[in-house]
């Protein structure tokens, strides 16, 4: 019977070429339209930690000046960076499994090799808890001890491309590069990590793949670290030298801690207000006491990760694909009416309705399967294209994974069972007495 | 011509009509609003800038080892780019205009913290500065040589400049009486600066940021790591990689992170936006092409159901132009219920686009347009399967009883 119905439904598919091949192309171009939306705003929107979200933390506390709120829009928000001076005094009485300090700037290489001319890279400046915070996975070694960030010692996590460019990719744990005028010791190389979005660092590019190395924060005052990413201050300071803007009130720097239950939670929340309500004796933290933090989902959404652009592109991806179901509908419509005579003689020759029903669901749903397919061809391209025109986009952003593959056919094949449920059924309840007799 | 045969004709099909009523609908619903975030979008991009891009290269540098003399180094750099051949001039900046990075501050009229004060974009060069850019002074004068302040080892910065250039749009905000020349102009330290030019106009750094022509011009080179070098016409692209080359060759102390013509930065700024813009054309596109198909297959269904009544009707004396108009009529009707269900859902869309996603409102000249567009575009469609149906002979009418 099964094929039988394959049979016939391609039967009819080919007697009525362009309308299915137009019908096809409905449910192929609104798939394609909507499922690469979707995707774009799937990976844009996921949960890059999803084992252990729930238990990041990003710290954040309202050092903002008493004449002003940070965001004048929402006087609640908190800076979404923090001073040196409140990370520094975190890391030291914080209570928390794991912690650290972070944020990014630049270092020039300067290889060993005489063929390669000294470059810049992006560093991170963090403490040894990062890698552990966040998962980082290593393909060699690991990351320094914390004995070295009490030492403020130079050590250095690489990243594979670096990894290659210096040492040809081979396990370099020990070896020794010069960095801005200072020898450091290769303590790890980090493997191949795409947190999506870069959710540790949200401020300097979300989407930006993680395209630096790692070195210990306390190098900041000796090395003179400034931050190459934003830096913002509510007071106006004469700034002179990098010692002073340690000192200063400019938040640039971001800072996530662990915290596994929710009495730990509330343990650090406390902690973060007495901080405050002492920082309120020395004459700092004007502001009413408000100090946040935010695990990472929550963390996304108040940062407004996903711009939106995608949001609008989605919806009107959606609305698109409403028009290509309503188009389906009216030319399914159309097919099943013209057919009306056929399904008449078989209903008269003894074919029960539910057989015909079934025919005419097997024909659309061959549609939604070979529309779905073409869909997802589509989707390919439609992000191929996005991508031509963002070159800002990391490559891997612009992908569509297994879920979007599913979501595409699924959505093809259930819109177009919907939209052939009502002509199939429509169809098959003519009365074939009726429709024989007005032929 | 009667409406009432052609309505309840259209009756007997009802679905198929209701349909493709609807799919008009949300067809509108796209396209109004589709179409009011492409302009948006492309009035933005339109703007002005203020300043000849079009001319200038931009080069990043950075320094490093332990005793790098930035300001010797950055005269150097000067003294090389100002001496190529095909160069016209050559300035060293903080920021990149238009480049999405940069710095900003607070300024106000008076002294007075508590005071409102006006948000405006930083940018710290030389005397050539205006010149590089292109950008032209409506009052007061240019830099003079003696006023930039160079990095010298071991000098404090000095903290605010004595003079400083700002563009129209501040100073008409600092003093709407249009007055700001010569008058003082107070940074967050209540410092004063003295207000010595006033440029015409120019955008700032971020295209998003709603202060965008607000600028202020500091005669300051200190940690200027970016360059704008003016170039001859027709000579920016062959420039590039000279300028690539000898800059990296002058200085082994000194990293030349990039050189690219300004064109390009301006490029990937407004990205997002012609991207924005262009997946909406292909949507609007795709929208147009499809709803057209579904409208000549209907309309040719309808007319191939009818062939034997348009046979009888013009054997009793309906002449071709009557059958035509009776197709067009009806696929007028249609649109026409669609267009009206479309005008309702074009405002519910626009206002979930507007409440939740930070839109602006819509401008609902673009539902006219629109409207009237589809009308022309559905009719356009239904005269195909129209001519068909008009060249049925009178004859199929006998024939086939």
């Amino acid at each position: 019977m099964f094929s039988y119905d394959i049979w016939n439904a391609l039967r009819s598919m080919r007697r009525n070429p362009i309308l299915t091949s137009l019908m096809v192309a409905a449910i192929a171009v609104g798939i394609g339209v909507s499922i690469s939306m979707l995707s774009v705003y799937h990976i844009m929107a996921s949960n890059p930690i999803p084992h252990k979200s729930d238990q990041l933390f990003r710290v954040t506390l309202d050092s903002w000046g008493p004449l002003r709120p940070y965001d004048d829009s929402d006087p609640m928000k908190t800076p979404i960076q923090i001073t040196y001076r409140e990370a520094t005094a975190l890391m030291r009485t914080g209570e928390a499994s794991r912690q650290s300090a972070m944020f990014e700037t630049g270092l020039v290489v300067e290889p060993d090799s005489p063929d390669l001319i000294p470059f810049e890279t992006r560093a991170r400046a963090a403490f040894s808890d990062f890698f552990y915070l966040f998962d980082v996975p290593f393909l060699y070694g690991g990351p320094w001890d914390k004995l070295a960030d009490d030492e403020a010692a130079q050590v250095v996590v690489l990243t594979p491309a670096i990894n290659n460019k210096l040492f040809g990719g081979r396990d370099s744990v020990g070896e020794k590069i010069l960095m801005s005028g200072r020898t450091f010791t290769v303590t790890g190389v980090i493997d191949r990590w795409e947190p999506m979005p870069r959710y540790y660092d949200t401020r300097n590019g979300p989407f930006q793949l993680v395209n630096e190395i790692f070195i210990p924060f306390t190098l900041t005052p000796r090395m003179e670290l400034w931050s190459h990413a934003s830096s913002s201050n509510w007071k106006a300071e004469k700034i002179q030298n990098h010692a002073e803007w340690l000192n200063s009130e400019a938040v640039w720097i971001q800072y996530w801690a662990e915290l596994k239950s929710d009495l730990e939670v509330q343990a650090y929340q406390d902690h973060l207000d007495n901080y405050a309500r002492e920082q309120k004796k020395v004459g700092r933290f004007q502001r009413p006491i408000n100090n946040r933090i935010f695990n990472v989902t929550d963390w996304l959404d108040y940062r407004e990760v996903v711009p939106n652009e995608v949001k609008v592109l989605v919806a009107l991806g959606f609305l698109f694909l409403v028009v290509c179901l309503l188009s389906s509908v009216a030319l399914l419509l159309t097919k099943f009416d013209g057919r009306s005579m056929e399904v008449s003689l078989r209903r008269a020759l003894g074919a029960s309705r539910s057989a015909l029903l079934g025919q005419h669901l097997m024909e659309v749903m061959v549609i939604g399967f070979v529309g779905g397919l073409l869909g997802i061809g589509l989707t390919q391209l439609c992000l191929l294209a996005i991508e031509a025109m963002i070159s800002q986009a990391p490559e891997y952003m612009l992908r569509m994974d297994w879920q979007m593959i599913a979501a595409a056919v699924v959505i093809a094949i259930v819109t177009s069972v919907i939209a052939g449920l009502f002509p199939a059924w429509r169809s098959c309840v003519t009365d074939p007495a009726e429709a024989l007799k007005t032929q | 011509m009667e409406l009432r045969p052609i309505v309840s004709a259209l009756m007997r099909h009802k679905t198929g009509t209701l349909l493709v009523a609807l799919q008009i609908a949300v067809t509108l619903a796209i396209i109004v609003n589709g179409l009011f975030i492409i302009n948006k979008r492309i009035e933005k991009i339109n703007r002005p800038y203020g300043i000849n891009v079009d001319s200038i290269i931009t080069v990043s540098v950075r320094g490093f080892g332990e005793d790098f003399d930035s300001g010797a180094s950055l005269r150097e750099d000067m003294d090389l780019l100002r001496n190529l051949p095909g160069v016209v001039a050559a300035t060293s900046i903080n920021q990149i205009p238009l480049s999405g990075s940069g710095s900003s501050t607070g300024l106000r009229s008076v002294p007075d913290e508590t005071a409102t004060s006006t948000s405006a974009t930083i940018y710290n060069t030389d005397e050539y500065g205006l010149t590089t850019l292109e950008t032209a002074l409506i009052e007061g004068r240019d830099f003079y040589p003696e006023e930039v302040e160079y990095s010298v080892p071991g000098q404090a910065q000095r903290d605010i400049p004595p003079v400083v250039l700002v563009t129209k749009a501040l100073a008409d905000k600092l003093y709407p009486d249009g007055d700001a020349l010569g008058r003082p102009l107070y940074w967050p330290s209540m410092e004063p600066s003295t207000i010595v030019g006033i440029i015409g106009h120019m955008m700032g750094s971020w295209p998003d940021w709603h202060a965008i022509n607000n600028s202020v011009f500091q005669p300051r080179t200190r940690n200027n790591f970016r360059y704008l070098i003016k170039a001859e016409p027709g000579a920016r692209d062959s420039l590039v990689p000279v300028i690539e080359e000898q800059l990296a060759e002058l200085n082994r102390q000194r990293l030349v992170r990039s050189v690219t013509t300004h064109e390009d930065v301006v490029t990937r700024t407004y990205e997002a936006d012609r991207a924005m813009a262009n997946i909406l054309i292909a949507i609007i596109v795709l929208l147009v092409g499809l709803t057209s198909l579904v409208i000549v297959g209907l309309a040719s269904y309808f007319v191939s159901q009818r062939i034997k009544q348009i046979g009888t009707r013009r054997a009793l004396g309906a002449t071709q132009i009557d059958i035509l108009r009776y197709f067009l009529v009806e696929n007028w009707i249609i649109t026409t219920v669609g267009a009206f269900a479309g005008c309702l859902l074009t405002v519910a869309v626009s206002y979930l686009l507007e409440t939740n996603f930070d839109l602006p409102r819509l401008d609902y000249s673009y539902l006219l347009v629109c409207v009237i567009a589809l009308w022309l575009i559905s009719q356009f469609s239904a005269l195909f399967p129209a001519r068909r149906a008009s060249a049925v002979p009178p004859a199929v009418a006998t024939r086939t009883v």
